[in-house]
């Protein structure tokens, strides 16, 4: 214990990052609202591809949290405020959510209650989509990611003053409980924004599918803003590669787990070559959108499969940093392609709307990011395992 | 409540013994005579394998009239019985490849074991495609082999990527397995007084020398198939689960089935596992090896996985009813409420609502409750088998065609000589190879790394 | 000197503490010998870092492994499933990349796994190796249970027996010991080709074909219990004691129609026939269709495909004559009937091979190639 010297010092964060990101966020906003006035759907659903990324790393960041006390990891523990400060997200989704759900009509056709009447399949899913249903969803849902948010990550505050150690083993419980109801409003969140928005397509892996794709995007948001922040020293203690390690590992880990998903979930599909299932994959077969499909194994697979392969490359920052901006692209990119066929059935079609989203997710991410950091500690100096942590060794 | 510190990496070994103390530990039961209780449990297991043995002989002489199996049910004990056992052996793999890559230390203890299980476990599932055509001596059209038809397998069919799957996950197995053991045969090697012993040491340590120029590249290859055996093992029971999923009989046909019987084979063998342990580790003094934090914490996945499956069982219930296609829905609810209603439950019961005493740290940790959940959750997983391949076919899309599947005696006797062949494995194992990896065990001592300065 | 050097094998010195020999490895690697290794029964953490050791290249080997068993995969699904015996199935193409997958991921697993390992225990150690003078020492003995070791082979250029018992001694060594070679082990010369290894590769090599020839050529064709197959049943062509004239193959009892057959009443009448009976189809395309298939089948091994004579069947029996003469073309329908029925010369009756609306489709058809040999001018219009 003696050895161990470990001085703190808080260092608040540049604002460079944060100037950029305000202007991210205003070219997004002015162009949003630009964008619903020009052309309602089409702004409805790069909101829908914004909000469903900006929640994926906001509950992927919780996920994490509890992963690490469920398993008691120790080498994320050094790291773990940026994972808390990600998870700030959440609250910020459902005002992501607004407009869309003021455009409920635009985005889901079973929100149209005529075209439901004279459809037998929609009629039989009423009872489910429907709005008031979807909205009860929304907000427990929230809720209930607001809970365990603030808990957490109020318990993880409280230590850095206090050092108790029993808060520890409070958050150990607390991600107990919150894992089995994780599991199940992201999935349910993740039929009601992405699946029904083809009301008559259905698939159980979907919910798996967006939770892969949610941690991936996560983990590459977290290694990029950990490594920038270790080497800005804002950590105050240089950390091994070994940390690094793990990281790149996870991502590795990552992308060959969102890759066995997608491939299942298509293999099942365009084996038994089922109608009421195809359709959904022959839609993203449709024109250009075949090229789309096609790109989207070479960028949420090949590309970082190829850049993580190599032992060393697990622990060199540079590339670390490189593919964590890729991936988080690729999530993007892996929306889109969940998204955009539904309302432009012929091909892809790009115009700028689907750029200000985009624009205003990263910039959200960025504000709301230094926000919440400021006058907080960036690293748990309270957590008992913040040692084991920082001399973390393979 | 346990007051727990944090600031200190736990021992994964308890009692922290020297490192000699490991060899005698691990040596003592390959040295002693065997003793009463060995002799009881490989003769009980033996006849068991021997009832499976007549069982099958029969069915192969008389032909598979012998068995259940009829329209509509065509598929039925063989298959769920291969599942089953292919499904047991994930957890080995788990414990051994994936723990290893995400450095859980308390695998050591379990490793090597489990390893052995995955092998003997893939062993007695490999037995069921042999038989089920009732002409085992004609497997040889399994692989891509030139013959007098000039036709090839068909390349297109699961039942195929099945043959691939499972005969590289065995071979794959054995490697990992073997190369692990090598290390710890050279001890033996050293240690042993007697001749033939030394023989056949020598023989399977192929001259190891614990050479760190050697250990150097072992570690890499410990790494690498790892790496390999991570994937493979999700692949095995992906595979497994396409052999329902890609056809489009309602029940079957779910895209959730490859996670959901990966996360049920790994429950299955974690139970497994964790019941065999149990014993070995009371009757091998092995208890600060094979310590109650390891097997809390193997209750601890049983926990997870048993809610990934519960998950998998809601959200296939839920999206028969959303797909608004009524053949799917009535299977989930024949299911339910049908002639098989009872196994479904047995399933629920056993898998999901069992578990959940884990959630109580004392029980989690109390030996005679997680032995009995242990073999609950086996129960529940060979019904959960049961209940996908039988209720969805017992249901044909012709009522007409409807019928209730019953096993006859020969079916239980192959079932029952299945758990005959796998434990007489298993109890020759323990008595003829070390059944806890010494080289791993010693790493992870504290006494046995140098510190860092 | 001399001879006690060749019978050294090296110097060895034991630790109990982990951190002594991994400090003692460092020095001994900073000194610049070649020859050297550091024992223990577990591995030690940093120690290749301490060693100087090169990184292994197995990831390297795994790699190139894997791609192998990938492109054999490749290479045995296309070429079995698109080339050597083109199929569909399912509906999907001949090559279907998804399906293959499965296969594909397993046989690189395989060729990877199983390569890796064998490069490493069989190549780069160049395992089995029980004649290493370092086993049976006394040394080998402490380093396989508790202590860590480090041996300085006598074979390295820097050796020299003082000194490094010298440096072992600083280095905090528990025990120091000298390896020395026993007698066999001093005159063995390791060769590859040794009489054992030769006759090991021969069995290997005979027990593999034997067992290859007996799979391909005995078991798959094995029927142990066939009593599906040997029924107390007459298979059909087969012999019979039973009936008086051998055949297991029985004729109707006299007098049984079967169903849809006609009685034939112009047995051996041919005039009759000729004069009686009239073709009930009207020629159609349906029908025309029928009858040439009927007639390909049946008729073209010795007529040809378009009636000349001159069939497949020429030199093996005597061509038939041409159905396009005078004589054939004047014949009414009837008189081919018959032929057809009761068969004419040396030509058989085709009665059992043809119902009654193929014949009639069959002379249809030969009117039509009839026809176009013989066009009318009508016909041009």
């Amino acid at each position: 214990m003696s050895e161990f010297e470990f001085k703190y010092e808080r260092k608040e964060l540049k604002t460079k990052y944060f100037t950029w990101g305000i202007v991210l966020l205003i070219i997004g906003l002015v162009g949003g609202i630009f964008g619903y006035i020009v052309d309602n759907e089409r702004a409805a659903f790069a909101n829908v591809i914004a909000l469903t990324w900006i929640t994926s790393i906001g509950i992927g960041a919780m996920f994490l949290i509890a992963i690490e006390y469920i398993v008691g990891a120790v080498w994320s523990v050094p790291f773990r405020r940026v994972a808390e400060f990600l998870s700030s997200l959440v609250l910020v989704a459902p005002l992501v959510a607004l407009p869309a759900l003021l455009n409920l009509h635009s985005i889901f056709h079973w929100s149209h209650i005529d075209a439901v009447e004279t459809d037998f399949v929609l009629k039989n899913k009423s009872p489910y989509l429907n709005e008031s249903f979807f909205y009860i969803r929304f907000i427990v849902t929230f809720l209930l990611w607001f809970l365990f948010y603030f808990m957490i990550t109020r318990n993880s505050r409280i230590q850095d003053n206090t050092k108790d150690q029993s808060l520890t083993k409070k958050n150990a419980v607390l991600s107990a409980i919150f894992l089995p109801i994780f599991a199940i409003t992201v999935t349910f969140f993740a039929i009601d924004w992405l699946m029904s928005l083809e009301p008559h397509w259905f698939s159980t892996i979907f919910g798996v599918y967006y939770f892969a794709g949610s941690v991936l995007a996560t983990l590459a948001a977290f290694t990029f803003i950990a490594i920038k922040m270790h080497d800005n020293e804002y950590f105050s203690v240089k950390m091994s590669n070994d940390s690094f390690y793990s990281m790149g590992a996870l991502l590795f880990a990552f992308t060959n787990f969102w890759a066995y998903i997608a491939f299942s979930q298509f293999m099942l599909i365009w084996y038994a070559n089922l109608p009421e299932e195809t359709f959904w994959y022959i839609a993203r077969g449709n024109g250009s959108w075949m090229i789309w499909s096609l790109g989207i194994i070479v960028v949420k697979f090949i590309v970082p499969y190829a850049i993580l392969l190599p032992q060393p490359a697990k622990s060199d920052k540079k590339r670390l940093k490189i593919v964590s901006l890729w991936i988080l692209f690729g999530h993007f990119y892996d929306l889109y392609w969940l998204a955009m066929p539904t309302l432009n059935p012929a091909g892809v079609s790009i115009s700028w709307i689907d750029f200000v989203f985009p624009a205003f997710a990263v910039g959200l991410l960025i504000v709301v990011f230094h926000i919440v950091s400021k006058n907080k500690n960036l690293v748990p100096i309270g957590d008992p395992r913040l040692r084991r942590g920082i001399e973390f060794k393979l | 409540m346990k007051t727990y510190d944090y600031t200190i990496e736990p021992d994964v070994i308890e009692k922290n013994p020297t490192l000699s103390e490991i060899n005698d530990v691990v040596a003592a039961p390959m040295e002693a005579p065997p003793s009463n209780g060995w002799k009881v449990a490989l003769g009980i297991s033996f006849t068991m394998l021997i009832i499976g043995a007549l069982s099958l002989g029969y069915s192969l002489y008389y032909g598979l009239g012998a068995w259940g199996n009829n329209q509509p049910v065509g598929w039925a004990f063989p298959i769920v019985n291969f599942v089953f056992w292919v499904g047991i052996g994930h957890a080995g793999t788990l414990i051994s490849a994936i723990l290893f890559l995400f450095r859980q230390k308390w695998r050591t203890g379990i490793a090597r074991f489990a390893e052995a299980m995955t092998i003997f476990a893939v062993m007695t599932a490999g037995i069921f495609p042999l038989i089920h055509t009732g002409r085992p001596w004609l497997a040889g059209y399994l692989f891509p082999l030139p013959n007098q038809h000039g036709l090839w397998v068909n390349f297109n069919s699961p039942l195929l990527w099945d043959v691939f799957a499972v005969s590289t996950y065995f071979t794959v197995s054995l490697v990992f397995w073997y190369v692990g053991l090598i290390p710890d045969f050279a001890m033996l090697r050293d240690r042993t007084k007697k001749k033939i012993n030394k023989f056949f040491y020598s023989l399977f340590s192929l001259g190891w020398r614990h050479s760190n120029r050697h250990w150097n590249h072992y570690e890499m290859l410990y790494l690498v198939l790892a790496g390999f055996a991570t994937p493979l093992v999700l692949s095995v029971h992906t595979i497994v689960s396409f052999d329902f999923a890609v056809s489009i009989l309602p029940g079957w046909h779910a895209t959730i089935f490859p996670p959901y019987f990966v996360a049920g084979a790994v429950f299955s063998g974690f139970a497994m596992v964790q019941n065999v342990l149990i014993v070995l580790r009371k009757l091998f003094k092995m208890e600060h090896i094979i310590t109650i934090d390891t097997l809390e914490k193997m209750n601890k996945v049983l926990l997870a996985t048993g809610m990934m499956v519960g998950y998998a069982y809601g959200m296939e219930f839920f999206i028969a009813w959303y797909s608004g296609n009524p053949l799917e829905s009535f299977v989930f609810i024949n299911r339910a409420f049908g002639n098989y209603a009872w196994a479904y439950w047995i399933m629920v019961t056993c898998n999901v609502v069992f578990p959940q005493l884990f959630w109580v740290r004392k029980l989690r940790r109390n030996l005679v409750v997680m032995f009995i959940v242990g073999v609950f959750v086996n129960i529940g997983m060979w019904f959960e088998r049961f209940v996908i391949t039988v209720t969805s076919l017992s249901r044909d899309f012709l009522p007409s065609s409807w019928d209730y599947y019953k096993p006859t005696l020969f079916d239980f006797g192959i079932l029952i000589g299945s758990f005959g062949l796998f434990f007489t494995l298993v109890i020759l194992f323990i008595k003829f190879a070390p059944v806890v990896s010494i080289s791993e065990v010693k790493g992870v001592l504290k006494s046995s790394q140098p510190h860092h300065h | 000197m001399e001879i006690d050097n060749k019978k050294l094998y090296g110097v060895g010195a034991l630790f109990t503490s982990p951190n002594k020999v991994s400090d003692a490895a460092a020095k001994i690697a900073e000194k610049g010998y070649q020859d050297w290794d550091v024992h223990s029964s577990y591995p030690i953490h940093g120690m290749p870092k301490k060693m100087k050791l090169k990184w292994s290249p197995l990831g390297y080997f795994a790699l190139i492994f894997g791609l192998t068993g990938t492109s054999i995969g490749l290479f045995l699904t296309y070429w079995t499933m698109s080339v050597d015996y083109p199929m569909i199935i399912g509906g999907k193409p001949s090559f279907s990349l998804p399906a293959f997958i499965p296969v594909l991921f397993e046989l690189t697993v395989l060729l990877a796994a199983v390569g890796t390992a064998l490069t490493m225990l069989f190549v780069l150690f160049k395992l089995p190796n029980n004649r290493h003078p370092l086993h049976d020492t006394d040394y080998m003995k402490e380093v396989s249970v508790d202590k860590s070791g480090i041996v300085v082979e006598a074979k390295d250029k820097l050796f020299n027996r003082e000194e490094i018992i010298e440096i072992f001694k600083q280095l905090g060594a528990d025990k120091i010991l000298d390896i020395n070679l026993d007698s066999d082990e001093v005159n063995y010369q390791p060769k590859i080709l040794e009489p054992k290894f030769l006759i090991f590769l021969v069995i290997v090599a005979f027990g593999i074909s034997f067992l290859g020839y007996f799979v391909n050529n005995k078991l798959l064709f094995m029927t142990p219990f066939n009593f599906m197959v040997d029924q107390q049943r007459l298979d059909a062509q087969s012999k019979s004691e039973f009936f008086r004239d051998g055949f297991g193959m029985r004729l109707p009892v006299e007098g049984t129609v079967a169903r849809g057959q006609v009685y034939y009443q112009y047995k051996g009448k041919p005039e009759l026939a000729e004069a009686n009976l009239i073709n009930p189809l009207v020629p159609s395309e349906k029908v025309l269709a029928l009858g040439k298939k009927k007639y390909n089948t049946f008729c073209s091994p010795c007529h040809d495909y378009h009636g000349t004579g001159n069939g497949r069947l020429n030199g093996q029996f005597p061509n038939p004559p041409s159905l396009h003469s005078e004589k054939v073309r004047n014949w009414k329908d009837g008189h081919i009937y018959h032929i057809i029925v009761e068969g004419q010369n040396i030509m058989p009756s085709y009665a059992l091979q043809l119902t009654e609306d193929e014949r009639w489709s069959i002379i249809h058809y030969i009117r039509a190639l009839q026809r176009s040999m013989n066009a009318k001018e009508e016909d041009l219009k």
